[in-house]
């Protein structure tokens, strides 16, 4: 009880704190997504089409979770701790474990948010139907959600500023969402090429949630990736809880 | 019963010894202070009682638990409170907000209106910590250690940047709290704050304890004698006046240097002079302070004192 108090009211702050008081926080989260849908649709097809727009809508919410993982909460953790935040809630009864938890929590609210924008724009504007299962979609982002944030966590464990954070953060999230069939279809690449991208978790992920959101296709169909993709949030996991500090 | 004992702590990083074999003992429902300039090693002390940093060698107990286990520091976390140094609070964070979700950690109802008005913040709930000056976010981290009614507080230079009205209500509720009979560990490096707050004071430098006292004992035992300064036309320290203690002359100026209490040393040099219808053209007195005891100690100033 009181730890579900804890995390309810830490989670509410971090959306107050970090989302609603950050007008920059909201154009990047919730219009650039939407300014890449549109534009992305009108590149690759001539006019709305909803084959281009069908693979873009997947693929932005699919980067979307990438840089929640990676900026939201590897880079975050490295400002709190250069900010001498988590010196201070290490002082208090809040269990790390807590903490964290409450930080993931407001991602993935804030990711519900982007991916319900994208996907109402995608079908209003573009036809774009999510005929898969609502609960095999839920299973897919849920595992995605813990690959990268577990990812995400050893940057924040192994950065020593704020600034390296961030380095690392961009320098992996921008080029990934190019070569893991986010915005632009591997199939596009050279044989050799897509096959060795499609063993990055980025593209293991985006390709099975792809399939199962706007493919209609069963989760077991991508069991390979799905075990991958586990496989990788526990090794993730593993290398933050030990080089992880919080002081 | 102690609520603190510290025995012979050190903490080394790399090969610089930041704590050199510390050792203290503070008692419930005492004010005990460490006192000593920037880098003396106040802070590391404080850090090893409060679980931030890991001790080298010795032990430290608080509240009878071991801030360096895990499972001891945290059943000792709801029993402390503590302000750091640098302000350590998110910028877009609003008081209230803070002192809810400080509320939330330590499982209490939040206090809120009580805490606003006892650190002088009223009207300012809704105060953003990048639009308060450093001293009130000094006295709203204050809050947030007090909120939980901790049993022992520590206090890392809790006034350094705060203006006179800020330091004015930390002391009167450091004050408060010895009344209520708290434990409060706190450093500082103002001289005037560490006399009038502390029971206790152990003057640290260069990682070691270098004297421990009550502030008055410190002053009796390092401060050196009071001395009066006269000067006077027709004026000599004959007879009774030469039992007050030791006469020099230096530049037709009398001092005495006097083992006795100045005032009445101060006001027997008057009478005789009267008595010897001396002119006085200048009268002057000083009575030892913990800042001579301070220098007398370390063998240096402590910089900028309060």
């Amino acid at each position: 009880m009181k730890l579900l108090r804890m995390f309810l009211v830490q989670t509410q702050m971090h959306f107050r704190w970090y989302f609603l008081r950050d007008g920059e926080m909201m154009f990047w989260t919730l219009a650039m997504p939407v300014f890449f849908l549109v534009l992305f649709s009108f590149a690759f097809a001539n006019g709305p089409s909803s084959s281009a727009s069908s693979f873009l809508v997947p693929g932005i919410i699919g980067a979307q979770v990438l840089s929640s993982g990676f900026w939201g909460v590897g880079v975050m953790l490295a400002t709190f701790r250069e900010k001498h935040l988590l010196r201070r809630v290490y002082l208090t009864p809040i269990p790390p474990w807590v903490f964290f938890a409450s930080l993931v929590a407001y991602r993935m609210v804030l990711l519900a948010v982007q991916a319900s924008i994208l996907v109402a724009v995608g079908a209003f504007v573009f036809h774009v139907r999510i005929t898969g299962n609502p609960l095999a979609i839920f299973a897919i982002l849920a595992l995605g959600t813990a690959t990268f944030v577990s990812l995400g966590t050893i940057i924040g464990a192994l950065a020593r500023t704020t600034e390296s954070a961030n380095n690392i953060a961009s320098i992996l999230t921008v080029p990934l969402a190019f070569v893991s069939d986010a915005y632009i279809p591997i199939d596009r690449f050279p044989h050799a090429v897509s096959a060795a991208l499609r063993l990055l978790p980025s593209t293991q992920f985006i390709d099975t949630f792809r399939g199962v959101s706007v493919g209609g296709e069963a989760l077991t169909h991508y069991a390979v990736w799905m075990l991958a993709l586990v496989t990788w949030t526990v090794a993730g996991t593993l290398i933050s809880a030990r080089t992880f500090r919080w002081v | 019963m102690d609520a603190i004992v510290v025995e012979r702590l050190v903490k080394r990083y790399g090969n610089v010894e930041a704590v050199a074999g510390v050792s203290f003992t503070v008692p419930r429902g005492t004010i005990f202070g460490l006192l000593g300039r920037n880098g003396a090693g106040k802070t590391t002390t404080l850090e090893c009682c409060i679980g931030l940093s890991k001790l080298t060698s010795g032990s430290i107990r608080v509240l009878g638990l071991d801030p360096g286990d895990k499972a001891q520091l945290a059943r000792l976390r709801p029993r402390i409170g503590v302000q750091l140094q640098a302000t350590s609070l998110p910028d877009k964070a609003a008081v209230g907000e803070l002192l809810e979700l400080y509320a939330a950690y330590y499982d209490i109802a939040p206090r809120t209106e009580e805490m606003i008005r006892r650190v002088g913040l009223e009207g300012k709930a809704d105060r953003q910590i990048a639009q308060m000056s450093g001293g009130e976010q000094q006295r709203l981290a204050l809050a947030l250690a007090l909120q939980h009614d901790p049993e022992v507080l520590f206090l890392d230079e809790p006034t350094a940047g705060m203006d006179a009205f800020g330091r004015r209500i930390l002391w009167a509720e450091v004050e408060a709290l010895r009344a209520a009979g708290k434990t409060i560990v706190l450093t500082t490096h103002y001289i005037e704050e560490a006399e009038r707050l502390c029971d206790r004071i152990c003057v640290v430098q260069r990682g070691k304890i270098v004297a421990s006292d009550t502030p008055a004992n410190l002053v009796t035992q390092y401060g050196g004698a009071a001395r009066v300064c006269i000067s006077a036309e027709g004026f000599a320290p004959d007879g009774a006046l030469g039992s007050l203690g030791t006469w020099t002359r230096t530049n037709g100026e009398w001092l005495l240097v006097t083992p006795g209490e100045p005032g009445l040393a101060l006001a027997e040099v008057v009478t005789q002079a009267n008595a010897m219808q001396a002119r006085i053209t200048s009268l002057d007195m000083h009575r030892p302070e913990l800042e001579d005891a301070f220098i007398a100690i370390t063998g240096e100033k402590i910089g900028e004192s309060g």
